[in-house]
């Protein structure tokens, strides 16, 4: 019986001695921005629609079952994208780094979905997926205070030539600057990061073939694309293979 | 005076005297028999207790315990040609020889069974927590192989964890086999003794063979120097003698002679035996016995067949082995079966499940132990113990009863005079080892007349070129009570050559048994008076015989009845304290009768040798060492229980045993007791009687059951005229007793005794190689002082490996919390396998070792023995504290520095909570962090090993307050003094070192899971470290303030 009451005290002595120092711990962080930055210096590239499995698409153009997971996928990716939800957010200056640190309310600057061209979802509901040319959004992730230097743009290729052709919308893949730096998630609540939608329209002689494509983040010196241990440094991998 | 000889490692010379001491010739006791009466007691006894006949492993030994029915001796040199069908002149054809050969095998000792090196070896591989690490390897190289097959991205990790567990393995088996093989083999120090050549007679031919090509029935010829080449019956001598003290413990040659002299063929003069050596002389003799069969070899093999019992602390690891590994297991598997029935893949099941095995087992814990030990073992050398067997360390500590031998271990080992008599009053002198002046009054003109027979009458010499040696180390030539004498009356004379170069030697008898007096006649140094002196020494009462006159106050007297009663009380009180007394006196023979021309013919003895005046008695004793009495009362404080075992005569047994406080002033024997009330022995109550003197001879005749009640209701036991084998019977007595028995011993035939003590102790200077050998230790000053050295000793390894294990079993709970919460949780890994292996085995090593040079923290001298089943090396308290309360405590502080090093990087501890899953996916490159920020899964990786670094810094930095609090277990840090021991700082500085090297050194080598990692993440935990330390502190101050308490009693181990 004294033992168990002992262990009692004691363990709950030590429980609240690590509250305690939790919360004293928890006191000197802020709640807007991480006290480091320096395990994440430069972004890592990820896309959209991410299939469950590893970072392969395969689908049957003609049957829409096969890719209604993309499509739902994409549609409600793009929903924060809607002109609708955008309302508060501002039309800023393209090509410019919007600097916002001494606006005590950041805003946040509109994407417009249309910039997304064939891959905007508007005019093709399928993204292209019925059509052969399956549309792959690639976004960067969001690193608070990070300013890309230079004209950071999105560019893919194909590991084997001549199988297919890929268009960027906005067109070159560009990532415009007035997008960042990202104040964080409390501060800058209504941020939509910038989207560069990458279109493969698979030649007609490599369908069945699985392709694999690398996109990479260029243009821009501070955003590494070339470390060797880590394979989604402002780079990303991914195969697609679409049958008939 | 027979039996005397025939004393156990006996230093007297034959030359002495016979005394009235010795009335009991037939003492020698023929210990082979000894222990067929136990047998019969055993097979007839109706007691469970003596029952337990251990499988066929005992039947053996006790074969081997059988009498040694040898009846050569008795035959006539024709009945031996008959019996072995040899010829005497012609000795054996060779075609007999070889068909013999062919029967009965080489003639050399079989070595026992050795252990194939290969088998010892994997034993270690698999001993201890091997086997848990085995499967720990064995799961890691299976879940990557399913890794691999399934083409998962980083399928080598556990690749590596695998060869990792494994080397681990197999580098701390390596360092215990080595330690292992450095325990040499028995049986190598009798190969040893194996001669070369013989010298044999085949087909009427004296031939040069290899002394293994010896069969029953060959003619062999010794000769001094030679290695007797198997057991043999003597047919032909001329002044041979052997030395047998490599059989018997004897250390006078004993002489060889064809006849049949005894019953006994140990005691027998006829036999001559394997392996001893011929000194001087010659021999011809009959082998009868060759190989096994001989006396050595059945003593061989005796000692190899009697079983090396597990050590105390072997049997304590292996209890703390049990205890860990079982803990290990059954929280690996209880949580097996949690992280399946959680829906965790059994891939990912089975890696938590090596993850806890390897957190559970202290990887660096058995090295460190081998390390403390042969650190103890290197300190107790220095003090004159030499441990072969590295646990044998701890044994000393736990002895509960020491079987000592007597000569060179209690006594120092050379007879010097104790006492003497003289004006009707006994003198005592002092008998240190480094006397240099004498206390007792020497004005009386009777010492003068005394000292000058003392050293005038004696044959002893100094070996010349020792002028700058203290007296009493420099070498004599004479046997050992002349040089007694001579070291005596040098100490108080002075020169004692130039004494007798004045006094010049006319004529001399020497000792014979015959006469047993010594006489010789000497010129005086006064050159005025021309008459001779006369001098004489030997048995009191036969130089008493030849006296008219005695010397009393330098005036002769005439020796009256009264004058000789007052002799005979004196002499039977000398006598009484075990000590050999010697009678002096002397004439000098009237000028008139006797000019200086007169030629002395000590053959004719053509001069008096009677009507002498008798001028005193000298006694002389081996006395004990003078360090002696002081380390047994040592040993009575400490709890222990020394009994004297020895083959010396009861008498002399007992009065050394009172002197040196074997048998305490005020403890009485049974005869003590009879003798004071005066009524007959059978009326005493045995049990009022504190101490006995058991001779051989009843020991011989006693059932086990007589012998378990003498050494149980005795506390102060000495066994005299012992033969060495009987010490076999007395070891097993008190281990059925219980006890942990030390026991002494020098002779080949001690090493049965030797190997069934649970430490056995050789003689360094003294001891045979073969008792070495069957020894755990050897004393290299013979000097029973330093086993208690050695107990002490052993008793601060045993108090400082609990520390170390308290301390290493600390941070298992630090490394094992990780996993569980990792696993309930589902929060990300906080600390990598390889990061603990980094603590197991690196940070952690020198400090668990550096306990080992911790100080007593008491007296450990004047507690009890620790009790084998009570007192454990890791009992409930110790793991209850280490595990649940100290071992929480650091977990806490390292969780802390794990939240905060994930708290300030974007993660507040409660987003971690569940995302193991997501955060472990390696498709998932945008894991968003508390403040919207997206990580890849390199970037969560390398954050996770900072994770790991800052909670291994966590677990380094609180396992320095571990250290110190550790140093002791009731006092205040601040009673041991914090910088008292150095190693201790040695520990820390390392422990840290180490810490930064891996962080910062190597913070850069991926495979290592270690990063870089900010200066003030070292710091979080320290709180915590003083936590520890405090709390420490209050749980001692508690045990100390309410000993026996609720609180004493759980939370002191």
């Amino acid at each position: 019986g004294l033992i168990l009451l002992f262990y009692l005290v004691f363990y709950g002595f030590l429980a609240a001695l690590f509250t305690f120092t939790m919360w004293v711990m928890l006191q000197t962080l802020s709640s807007d921005i991480p006290k480091y930055r320096d395990r994440i210096s430069s972004p890592g590239l990820m896309i959209s629609p991410k299939p469950d499995t590893a970072l392969e698409f395969y689908f049957n153009r003609s049957d829409t079952q096969s890719y209604a997971e993309y499509v739902s996928t994409l549609r409600k990716f793009l929903e924060s994208y809607d002109d609708a939800k955008q309302s508060q957010n501002i039309n800023c200056t393209p090509g410019r780094i919007f600097d916002q640190n001494d606006v005590a309310v950041k805003k946040a600057c509109r994407f417009n979905l249309s910039e997304l061209g064939q891959c905007s979802g508007k005019e093709d509901k399928t993204f292209g997926y019925s059509k052969g040319t399956p549309c792959v959004l690639v976004k960067m992730n969001r690193i608070i205070g990070l300013k890309p230097e230079g004209e950071p743009h999105i560019q893919c290729a194909s590991k084997e030539e001549g199988m297919v052709e890929i268009n960027y919308f906005p067109p070159g893949g560009l990532i415009d600057l007035m997008y960042f730096p990202y104040y964080g998630k409390s501060l800058h609540a209504h941020y939509l990061q910038p989207l560069v939608a990458v279109q493969l329209a698979i030649h007609s002689n490599s369908t069945k073939e699985e392709i694999a494509i690398e996109c990479k983040i260029l243009g821009s010196p501070n955003l590494k694309n070339e470390d060797e241990r880590d394979k989604f440094l402002g780079r990303i991998a991914f195969k697609v293979q679409m049958t008939e | 005076m027979e039996a005397l000889t025939k004393k156990k490692k006996k230093t007297v010379p034959t030359s002495a005297n016979s005394f009235f001491l010795l009335q009991k010739s037939e003492v020698y006791s023929v210990e082979i028999y000894g222990t067929k009466e136990l047998e019969k007691t055993e097979a007839g006894g109706g007691d469970e207790k003596y029952k337990d006949i251990k499988g066929k492993k005992k039947k053996k030994a006790e074969e081997l315990k059988k009498e040694l029915d040898l009846e050569d001796h008795k035959l006539s040199a024709s009945e031996l040609e008959g019996k072995y069908g040899t010829n005497i002149n012609k000795g054996l054809s060779s075609a007999r020889a070889a068909e013999l050969l062919a029967r009965d095998g080489l003639n050399s000792l079989t070595p026992p069974k050795a252990t194939p090196e290969i088998v010892k070896f994997l034993k270690q591989m698999v001993g201890g927590f091997s086997i848990l690490l085995w499967v720990g390897a064995v799961f890691s190289w299976i879940s990557s192989g399913i890794q691999i097959a399934q083409g998962a991205d980083s399928p080598f990790d556990n690749l590596y964890l695998g060869v990792v567990l494994a080397l681990v393995v197999i580098l701390t088996g390596i360092f215990a086999y080595y330690q292992e093989a450095k325990s040499t083999n028995i049986m190598a120090s009798f190969s040893k003794m194996v001669p070369q050549q013989a010298l044999v007679i085949r087909d009427g031919e004296k031939k040069e063979l290899p002394a293994e090509q010896l069969v029953v029935g060959d003619i062999v010829e010794i000769k001094g120097g030679d290695r007797i080449p198997a057991d043999i019956r003597l047919i032909a001598a001329q002044g041979c003698k052997v030395d047998n003290s490599s059989l018997t413990g004897e250390s006078e040659p004993q002489p060889r002679s064809c006849e049949f002299t005894h019953d006994n063929p140990l005691e027998t003069r006829n036999i001559a035996f394997y392996s001893t050596t011929c000194v001087e002389g010659t021999a011809t003799g009959v082998v009868i016995n060759t190989g096994d069969r001989t006396v050595i070899g059945r003593i061989a093999s005796l000692a190899s067949g009697v079983g090396n019992e597990k050590t105390p602390i072997a049997i304590e690891i292996e209890h703390f082995v049990y205890l860990v590994a079982g803990v290990a297991v059954s929280i690996g598997v209880l949580f097996f079966i949690i992280s399946v029935s959680m829906r965790y893949k059994i891939l990912d099941s089975i890696i938590f499940l090596i993850g806890i095995i390897v957190a559970n087992v202290p990887e660096g814990l058995l090295a460190t132990v081998t390390v403390s030990l042969s650190l103890t073992a290197k300190r107790m050398a220095k003090k004159n113990c030499l441990v072969k067997n590295l646990e044998a360390v701890e044994t000393l500590g736990s002895t509960s009863i020491i079987c000592s031998d007597k000569t060179g271990t209690l006594t120092q080992n050379r007879m010097t005079v104790a006492h003497l008599w003289f004006d009707n009053q006994i003198y005592s002198a002092d008998t240190s080892e480094d006397q240099t002046t004498q206390p007792f009054d020497q004005s009386s003109p009777t010492w003068t007349a005394l000292s000058k027979i003392v050293a005038l009458c004696n044959r002893a010499e100094f070996r010349p070129g020792q002028e700058g040696i203290p007296i009493m180390k420099r070498v004599v030539v004479g046997d050992a009570s002349e040089t007694a004498l001579l070291k005596f009356s040098e100490v108080l004379l002075g020169d004692v050559m130039s004494i007798r170069a004045q006094n010049k030697k006319v004529a001399e008898i020497p000792f014979n048994s015959t006469n047993k007096f010594q006489l010789s006649i000497h010129e005086t140094d006064d050159a005025n008076d021309k008459c001779y002196l006369l001098v004489m020494k030997g048995a009191p009462e036969r130089i008493l015989e030849r006296c008219s006159t005695i010397m009393i106050n330098g005036k002769e007297e005439p020796l009256d009845s009264e004058k000789a009663e007052a002799f005979q009380t004196a002499y039977m009180e000398l006598g009484g304290m075990g000590e050999r007394v010697l009678g002096f006196c002397h004439l000098y023979l009237p000028e008139n009768e006797f000019p200086d021309t007169y030629s002395f013919d000590t053959d004719a003895m053509n001069f008096p040798t009677s009507n002498l005046c008798f001028v005193g008695l000298l006694s002389m004793i081996d006395p004990p060492r003078s360090t002696v009495p002081d380390a047994v009362s040592k040993c009575r404080s400490a709890g222990i229980k020394v009994i004297m075992v020895t083959g010396d005569h009861p008498i002399t047994a007992k009065a050394i045993a009172r002197s040196v406080g074997i048998i305490s002033a005020t403890s009485e024997t049974v005869e003590d007791i009879a003798k004071r009330l005066n009524i007959p022995v059978e009326r005493v109550n045995r049990r009022e009687a504190t101490a006995a003197v058991v001779n051989g001879m009843e020991l011989k005749d006693m059932s086990l059951q007589e012998l378990d009640e003498i050494l149980c209701n005795h506390s102060e036991i000495v066994f005299a005229r012992t033969s060495p084998q009987q010490k076999l019977i007395i070891v097993e007595g008190c281990q059925r007793q219980g006890a942990v028995v030390a026991v002494t011993g020098d002779g080949v035939n001690d090493s049965p005794a030797l190997k069934k003590a649970d430490i056995g102790i050789a003689m360094g200077i003294a001891g045979s190689d073969a008792a070495k050998n069957a020894a755990d230790m050897v004393l290299l000053d013979d000097n029973f002082a330093s086993i208690v050295t050695g107990v002490e000793e052993g008793r601060l390894i045993f108090d400082n490996l609990k520390k170390t294990i308290a301390y290493t079993l600390t941070k298992n709970i630090a490394e094992l919390c990780p996993f569980l919460i990792y696993i309930i949780a589902s929060i990300p890994l906080p600390i990598g396998t390889i990061t603990i292996l980094f603590i197991d085995l690196g940070t952690d090593i020198i400090p668990s070792v550096a306990l080992a040079y911790e100080k007593a923290e008491s007296d450990i001298m004047n507690r009890r023995p620790r009790n084998k089943q009570k007192d454990r090396l890791v009992n409930q308290q110790l793991a209850v504290y280490s595990y649940l309360q100290i071992g929480i405590m650091q977990s806490v502080g390292a969780f802390v520095t794990y939240f905060t090093v994930y708290a300030e990087q974007g993660f507040l501890p409660l987003t971690l909570l569940g995302v193991r899953v997501d955060w472990e996916n390696s498709a998932i490159n945008d894991f968003e962090d508390s403040y919207g920020q997206q990580w890849t899964k390199y970037q969560r990786t390398y954050l996770q090993w900072t994770g790991y670094t800052a909670f291994f810094v966590s677990i380094t930095i609180q396992q320095v307050a571990d250290l110190i609090i550790r140093k002791t277990r009731r006092n205040s840090i601040f009673q041991q003094g914090l910088f008292r021991n150095k190693v201790i700082w040695v520990g820390i500085f390392s422990q840290i070192g180490i810490a930064l090297i891996l962080t910062y050194g190597l913070g850069h080598v991926t495979a290592l899971n270690f990063t870089p990692l900010r200066f003030q993440y070292w710091f979080v935990a320290v709180p915590f470290a003083v936590l520890i330390w405090v709390y420490d502190e209050v749980r001692k101050l508690l045990i100390r303030r309410y000993p026996g308490s609720w609180w004493d009693k759980n939370m002191y181990y």
